[in-house]
Parts: C-alpha cells; structure tokens; sequence
C-alpha cells in the first residue's frame, strides 16, 4: 500500500505562504546594505553618443554610477552577446544603460532621473520577417565573434540570425506534392511577459577575503555561480548563491540578468552589500519576456486524412539578445510535428534578432507558440479532408514505433498514450464536434481541441543530487538543489522519498532554501524536470540510506546484513520480524546496553546525470534532446457572440499522460494553473510596441492578465503509463497544462465565427477586423 | 517607491483644509488634493509627477459623508468606489464604480479621485451627468454649490485651491430605470473601449459615454437623437457617430473603427431592447 504517493497533502511551504511568513528575497531586511537602481534606454535602436552623470553624482549619498564603459565583459547562458549595461549601442528601450549605487533605493533613483544621456538613433527592427530582409541593418554587427557557451548554436555572418537548425526527413517536397490534401497557414504571435507575482531582485556583497554572496530570485542558482565565476574569473567555489523562495518563475527567472548587475555594483563600493530591486515597469521591459514567433505551415494528408508530409519554417523573435533562445529555437524543430505521425518533413527554425526585450524561456519553451501553429493547420487540414477534429488527431497521433522528427523510435516509456488520452478527453471534456451550436439567437457555443508534446532540451550533462540527514526522533532531512517557486516540486520530492521507506510524507523535512555552498547541484528549476531528475538522486539517496540503516541495523540486531529490511521506520529481520530496532535508535550508529560503539552515524547522497543524449545532426537534426515526452490532448468551450465579436471561455479540459501521480491535488492545481495562463496569453496578454520600437504597456495598468473571477470550469484527467527509468514513472507535467490551450481556443473560436485565426491574442476587436475584411 | 520628499497634511475640516492649501501655496509647493492616491502614487512612481505636498482629504466629515435625505443623496467626495457600489442605493453610480479598478483598487479610488483624475475616462461621471445631479465645492475662496454638469465639462473646471466635497443626486434619479453597458479590449477589468451609461427621467432616455472620446461625454443633442422614434434603432445608433464632436480615439487599447462600431452596436442593442421593453 503507498503510504505518500497517491496522496494529495498539502505542499511543505503552504502554510507559511498563506500566513505571509514565506520570505522572499526582498523580505530579507536591508540592514546596512545599499540600494541600486537602473536607468534604461529610451530607444529602441541607436547609438550612445555621451552620458553625462555631474548633476547625478552631486546628489548626497550616490555612492557610485556604473555604465557600459565599466564592464567589458559579455553575457549569455549560449552565446555571450549581451553586455550587462548597454556599450556603445543600446538595442531594445528598456536596456540597462547606466546603475546609480546609493544609500538608499530613494537617493538612487533621483540621481538615475538626473542622468543625461544622448542618442543617435539607428533603424529598428521589430519583426523577424523585417530582420530577415536582404538589406536590413545588423543589430550584433559581428554576431560570429561572440564567444560561444554550448556547441551548437550557429550565428550566422552579416546576418541577423543568431542560430538555426534544420530537420529533414523522409523525402521532403516531393511527397509533399503526391497528398490528396495540402493546406498552407502562415502565423504570426507577438511576445508576452511572465508577469510573476514577484518582480526580480538581487542582492550582492563581495567578502574582504574575496568570497562573493549572492542572494537572488533566480530559478537557476547554479548557473548564476557558473556565470558570475566564468565573466569575472572568480574561481567558482568563491561565489556563493542563495535562494529562498521565488515567487513564481514561469522561466523567466532562469535567465542571469540582475545578479551580475549586484555583483558590479558592490564591486564598485568596495564589495558593500547592495540591493538591486527593479520596479514592475522594468520588470517588464528590461528583463527578458517571451519570445515572438512568425511560422509558415504546410501539412499535407492522403484520401484517408493519413498526414504524410509536412514542411515547416520557423522564425522566432529573440529581441535584441540571444540568451536561451537558440535552445528555443531547437526545441521547436525537435518536436516540430505535434504528437503526430508524419514520414517526410523538412523543418528550418530560425532564431532571429529584433530590437525588442530579449526572450528567455517561458512556461512551455516555446511549445505553447509553435503548438498553436501546428494545430491551428491540423484543424483547417482536418476540415479540408472532411474529418473530425479530434478523430483527425486519433486517427494521426504518433503511436509506438513510430519516428519523432529527430528520429527517435517511440516506445510506450519514452512517449506515453496519447490516443489513449484522446480517447479520455473526448468523455471528460464532453466532446460534441467542431460544429457550433446554436443557444440563442446571435449566440453559439463552440469547441475547439488542440494535442501537446514536449521533450526537454537540457545540456546532454545536466545532473542534479540529493542529500538525507537524520535526526534522532527518526525523522529525515532532505536537500536537493530544487529552487521551490511555485510548482510544488520539493513537496513531490519528499512524497517520493517517503514513499521508498513507506513512511509518512511529514517525517520528511525539505530544506526549501537553495544554497550553493549547501546543496547539491541541480541543473536549473526549469524544465519540469524535478521529480525526474532530482527525484532520481532522491532515490539514490534513499538506496544509500537504506545501505547504511542496514550495516548499523546488523550490527545493532546482531544478525548479517542480507537478513535486514527497512520500512515504516524499523530495521528488521526478514527472518524473524520480531527482531526489529526502530531506525531513530541507529541514527547516528549504536550504543549497545553495555556502552559499546556500533556502525556509523547515517548521511544518505544521491547524483543524477541525464544519460542518452546527443547534439542534433546538423543536416538531418536526427539526435535526441531529451529524455523522454509527455503527451496530452485538451478542449476550450466557449460561448460567442455573433453579434457584438465577444466571447466567453466556459471550460477547458486536460488530460496528460503523467506517468504517476504523485499527488492528484496538486498536479491538478499546477494543470489548470497552465491552462490559466494559456488562456490569458491567448485572449489578452501581448507586449505592444510603436513604430519606433517603445513598448506601449510595460505596467500592469494596461498589460491584462486575466483576472479572477473570469476563470472556466477546469477539468483535468491523467493517464499513467509509466516512464521506465524515472521515480515510480512519473512524467514531467508542470508546465503543459499551457501547451495547447491557445490552440484549442482558436480552433474554437475559429469554428465559432467561421474564421482562420493564425494570431494571438485573438480579442474582439481582431474578431470584428477579420469579419470586417471578409464582408468587403 | 516615491523616490521624493513631499508634505502630508490631514486637515479634519473644510477650513482646516483651504487653510492648509493657502499655506502650502505660500511656501511655494505645489499641491493636490489626496482621496485614494491610486494614480497619484502611480505618477509618482514613474516620474511624471512630483508634488510638493498633499492635503488628505479622508479626515474631513463633509467629504466622507454618505446619507440620504427627502431631497438627495449625498456622497462624500472621499467616499471609495467600493462603498457606492456596495451602497446599492443609486445603481447606476454602482454599476459604474463596480467596472473601474479591481476590487482592491476599488476599495481605495475615490469619488472625487475619479473625477478630478488625469486618466481621461472618469467613469462615475456619466451617472452624475445624466441625473440633474449637483455638487459642492470648496476653496479658499469658501464653498459653493452648483449643478454638476456645470462644472464637469469633459474634466472638472475647479477654481484654483477648489476640491471637491460631495456630490447630491435627485432622488428621483435613484429609482429611474437605467442602462450600463462598458466594452473592453478583452479582460473585465480595463479602461473602456466604450462605456455607456443610461437614465430614464420618465420616458426619456438620457446617455453619455466615455472611451469613446477623449473626454466623458453627455451630449442633449445626441440624446435628442435617441429619443426620436421616428427613425430606426440602428439609423439612430449611427446618426449619434455624425454626432460626436470628435473623432473616435485611437490608441493600444483599441482602433477608431472599432471603438465606432462598438458604440453603433451598443446604442442600437440598447435601443432595440428598449423598444421591446426589457430594460
């Protein structure tokens, strides 16, 4: 019987985040600490002719102003290309030009509004399509010089193309032209924001024996050591990185931006501690947002409705830098397809530089664009070969044996059951059809469905441990390198642990705080990966837990090793159960009666390095990236009115192939917390921009999310076909909840009023203009 | 954070408060008149403005009043969204209220706030407008009491040191039947693309809106034009465009030809509903 998995028990750190107990980074009292505040670029494009700083250094208590000319070094987790105050050139409004140290965050921010600074405007360039033209200016003007972090990222030469990858499979265009059916879209989604509940921050104090001490909202401690060493040749083991709570990441925290800003600062005051908190404004238009995608589909399918061939071209807006974005741009080609069977495929993902906020990963990595598109022209194709929407998809889902894009042979472990979630979604979410349904006059209800997948595209070395202490009242410690922001992951992991010694989930306590100097290193919180990778150095934790609970529980019963098992907190023989000592009692070795010494005190360590995983050939893109996929099919209902263009979302439904369920109530929360967002990214949220490039909404005035209030009935329904190799099966989950609703609500948007819509966010107004069009 | 030093005064009279405001003006600070600070605190923080001191209205008995006689009712300038919407006691004024800011933000915009703000779209004065309804200000030159539409002519023409202390509305207006219809660019809780609001005194429907110009409007001849049942209800609907004093406004919220359209549809939904009785 499973004593913790299964269980729906609250996550560790809920009760101290409803009470306002949780710390957060900003939380932590400031005492004698500095405050830094930025200035940023006001254009979008141009060239820095001079910055005067006399009036803001004649303010009382500015201890320090830093600019570009400050700091050579370059920044980038793939490519360096990103200065961290702008140098010479500023490439998207919004840029850090110039950082004033003061006294207090007060003083620094009327001395930032003090600073002159002249620009020389250059050509702007917001679209990839515009990047691409043959005579557009470059934005790197020597992209090929930067130096490069990982392998395989390809800037191309007087370009703006900071990488690209290609897919080819099969016979390409040639089968293309034998389908019966061929549709063609071409899409176009703008970016977004994370918009986290908590604005970024950063704190930094450089020791007098040169220790650095980082204490940040980042989801990826590690990397930031990895970084700030690396930039600034500071032996890594000098540099310090601490997290406490983040206040929701969505991956946009995974990117470095803030830390190395503190660390210049202190730097620059004699390695004072200094705050840097930005304001939500620069949130928004200074750190990095979501990617922008343009996409071209060709999908093609024989007289049965079987797809055949596909061709695909991707250009994704990365902004002014590249920072995680080539990755994206990977990961789109990877799993290019959707969840589906098609033989010949060419694909060319393109990553593109503008002059807007430079992208970083976002819930999804790009899977919740690049699906939208994909999906869009799987519903046009299916009504063109006169099918069902979701019987199409039954009917093309990728099924074991088959070959992902890259070539991958599915198998049950490595892809889940995707006609089996299908086949759930269509019950649960109560399908009736692409057609609308007339209510009332002028009003119809109308659904629409989308699949996902999504593989993962960590570094092929990526590794993540786990350490167990003991304390004497038999209870376990658990630390892992897990940032916890949200997601529920550490409350997984101690599920999973508990789960192996049959244990209640509340004798085990998880260390929530990340410290570099503490914990083991796990990779980055991002990519739903916890519960696999960090659950397995969990396990391996536990198994050498278990080894040690065994030799002192031998010792302490007298008998040998192969007769000890260990569950619900005893040591026993397996011959004669009656022989037990509880494991509290060998905790820390054992005293026998007469006072002798046996065995050792218990300290369990466990690692994980992902294993399996290749570069992509760069002419077929044949490799793996990840180590498995998660599948998942999903339907939007909405309510339209014909009338006035407006509608209404009554429902979304998911379900996921997540392997296991570790705990039903919280993956279902995390599970409808994505559709929430997918369906506020598709309804409301865009970053707007003018012609000269400015962002028009960077505030949470005009940026809208979606309120509560506003929500749909959520259902959410899980399969589990376990992955072989990962903690009782479990699947990565956490994020897909976003994947395919912007798509399932287009499809039913576009079923409602008879529209293509190849755009996000699909509003009203946009409703009216496409109607308006057709009716001239 | 407000990167600025400033004054803060909380006078617990009218007088107190005109004293207070002479005495500012005399140190040479330049001074607002505080109910919520939502938009002050806004401003502020993004540069765009920077007083020299604030005089908080809340204190003031006068300004925070909230009661109905035989005649009015009569609300405190520095009575919050919140407390006239749930009031429920004049529910177009509600109706308003309940569509400006989020909960939270209700329970902190006030009134007066609303009205004498810098965001152009001032949503509670589209009720007032249309219900005969008065108001008293007060200044260092004393208090006065005058028909709202008056002195709201797009934004409230206040004399200089002038605020707002309440605002008395007909009971008449109370009781009448009414219409509020707000469209947004998509979310529930945004600026308006289009907000109208109706009152029937009698059998004559009155409106005015805001979003759509650059400023609230109530126009007699535009309602001259709804209440002509001569014509069709769409015909009417579009007449009222011709109508309006100034184009259509423009911006990321939403384009001209659509705010057009949302305005035409409305008013002829509204019409149309009318005229069938189900309003």
């Amino acid at each position: 019987m499973n004593t913790s998995i299964g269980k729906s028990i609250h996550r560790k750190e809920a009760w101290d985040k409803v009470c306002g107990r949780a710390q957060y980074v900003d939380d932590i009292p400031l005492a004698g600490a500095l405050s830094a505040r930025l200035l940023t670029s006001s254009c979008a494009h141009a060239r820095i002719k001079g910055i005067v700083l006399t009036k803001a250094l004649s303010i009382p208590g500015v201890q320090a102003i830093v600019t570009g000319a400050d700091c050579p070094e370059h920044f980038g987790p793939l490519l360096q290309d990103r200065p961290a105050l702008a140098r010479e050139v500023v490439r998207y409004a919004g840029e850090p030009v110039a950082m004033v140290v003061a006294l207090d965050e007060a003083t620094a921010e009327q001395a930032v509004r003090l600073i002159q600074v002249q620009y020389e405007p250059l050509p702007v360039l917001l679209t990839p399509s515009q990047a691409l033209a043959p005579d557009a200016p470059l934005i790197h003007k020597q992209s090929n010089g930067y130096k490069k972090v990982m392998e395989d990222i390809y800037p191309e030469v007087g370009s703006n193309v900071a990488s690209r990858y290609q897919i080819r499979k099969g016979k390409g265009q040639k089968a293309l032209e034998a389908c019966k059916t061929v549709v063609e879209k071409r899409f176009y989604l703008p970016p977004s924001d994370h918009v986290a509940m908590e604005v970024r921050s950063a704190r930094c104090e450089i020791a007098t024996n040169g220790d650095v001490m980082i204490t940040t909202t980042s989801q990826a401690p590690f990397s930031v050591q990895t970084q700030i060493a690396s930039a600034f040749l500071i032996p890594s083991g000098k540099v310090q990185v601490k997290v406490p709570f983040v206040g929701g990441g969505f991956g946009g925290k995974a990117a470095v931006s803030l830390e190395t800003l503190a660390y210049l600062a202190s730097q620059r005051v004699g390695g004072k501690a200094v705050r840097l908190t930005i304001p939500r404004e620069q949130d928004m238009a200074s750190t990095p947002s979501r990617l922008g995608l343009e996409a071209m589909i060709k999908l093609g399918a024989d007289k049965e409705g079987r797809l055949q061939a596909a061709e695909f071209t991707y250009y994704l807006d990365c902004g002014a830098y590249s920072d995680s974005a080539p990755y994206m741009t990977k990961a789109i080609a990877v799993d290019c397809t959707g969840p589906y069977r098609v033989e010949h495929l060419s694909c060319d993902a393109v990553c593109v530089y503008t002059n807007r906020t430079y992208a970083t990963s976002f819930r999804g990595f790009a899977h919740e664009s690049y699906t939208f598109c994909v999906e869009r022209t799987m519903d046009i194709l299916a009504k063109a070969c006169g099918k069902d929407p979701l019987e199409f998809r039954l009917l093309n889902a990728i099924r074991p044996g088959d070959l992902t894009p890259t070539q991958v042979c599915c198998t049950n472990s490595l892809m889940g059951d995707l006609p089996g979630c299908l086949t759930h979604l269509k019950s649960l979410g109560e399908w009736e059809g692409a057609k609308p349904v007339q209510i009332k006059a002028d009003t119809v209800r109308a659904q629409g469905v989308s699949c996902f997948w999504k593989t993962e595209n960590p570094p092929t070395d990526a590794v993540s441990g786990a350490l167990i202490t003991c304390n004497e009242d038999g209870s376990l410690n658990l630390h892992t390198g897990v940032v916890e922001m949200g997601s529920g992951g550490q409350t997984h992991l101690a599920q999973i642990l508990a789960e192996k010694f049959k244990i209640d989930a509340q004798q085990i306590h998880v260390v929530m705080e990340v410290d570099t100097r503490v914990s083991p290193e796990h990779w980055k919180t991002v990519a739903s990966l916890t519960e696999y990778m960090a659950g397995n150095a969990v396990l391996q934790a536990a198994d050498d837990l278990l080894g040690q609970f065994r030799r002192n529980g031998a010792l302490a019963l007298d008998c040998p090793e192969e007769e000890i098992a260990v569950s619900h907190g005893r040591v026993y023989s397996i011959k004669n159960p009656e022989l037990f000592i509880a494991w509290k009692d060998i905790v820390k070795g054992y005293k026998t009666p007469s006072g002798t010494s046996l065995g050792e005190p218990i300290l369990g360590r466990g690692g994980f390095m992902l294993k399996g995983l290749c570069l992509l050939d760069p002419v077929t893109g044949r490799g793996r990236t990840g180590p498995d996929w998660t599948v998942g099919a999903q339907i939007v209902e909405i309510e339209a009115d014909l009338r006035r263009y407006t509608y209404r979302i009554l429902r979304a439904t998911t379900v996921m192939d997540v392997g296991k369920v570790i705990n039903p109530e919280s993956m279902r929360s995390m599970v409808a917390g994505g559709m929430a967002m997918g369906i506020s990214l598709a309804s409301r949220e865009y970053c707007s921009y003018d012609a000269k490039g400015i962002p028009q909404a960077p505030n949470l005035r005009t940026y809208k999310l979606m309120h509560i209030g506003q929500e749909p009935d959520y259902r959410v329904g899980f399969l589990e076909t376990p992955k072989e190799d990962s903690p009782y099966g479990v699947r990565s989950y956490a994020e897909h909840g976003i994947l395919g609703i912007p798509a399932a609500l287009g499809n039913a948007l576009s079923s409602a009023f008879q529209q293509e819509f190849c755009s996000l966010p699909i509003t009203p107004e946009m409703i009216w203009t496409m109607a308006k069009e057709r009716e001239q | 954070m407000i990167p600025f030093e400033f004054t803060y005064c909380r006078p617990d009279s009218l007088q107190e408060a005109a004293q207070a405001y002479e005495q500012l003006q005399r140190e040479g600070k330049s001074t607002l008149y505080y109910g919520g600070g939502s938009e002050i605190i806004t401003m502020c923080r993004g540069g765009s403005l920077q007083p020299g001191a604030v005089i908080d209205l809340k204190a003031i008995p006068e300004c925070t009043q909230f009661h109905l006689d035989e005649e009015h009712l009569h609300i405190g300038a520095a009575c919050t969204l919140n407390q006239i919407k749930e009031s429920k006691v004049f529910p177009l004024l509600g109706l308003a209220c309940g569509r400006i800011a989020d909960h939270t933000n209700q329970c902190r915009i006030t009134l007066g706030g609303n009205l004498c703000g810098t965001i152009l779209y001032r949503e509670t004065s589209l009720p007032l407008l249309l219900s005969d309804a008065m108001v008293t200000l007060m200044g260092p030159k004393g208090e006065r009491r005058l028909s709202f539409k008056r002195v709201f002519l797009g934004s409230m023409q206040l004399h200089d040191g002038e605020w707002i202390v309440a605002v008395h509305i007909p009971r008449w207006a109370l009781s009448a039947k009414y219409a509020h219809i707000k469209h947004t660019t998509n979310e529930k809780i945004d600026y308006p693309l289009v907000s109208v609001a109706a009152l029937w005194k009698g059998d004559h429907l009155r409106a005015a809106f805001s979003g759509v110009v650059s400023y609230p409007l109530h126009s007699e001849a535009i309602d001259a034009v709804l209440n002509d049942h001569a014509i069709p209800c769409q015909t009417r609907a579009e007449q009222v465009i011709r109508l309006l004093p100034e184009a259509p406004q423009q911006d990321v919220e939403g384009s001209r030809a659509y705010r057009s359209f949302l305005l035409t549809n409305t008013l002829t939904t509204l019409l149309e509903e009318w005229e069938h009785g189900s309003i």
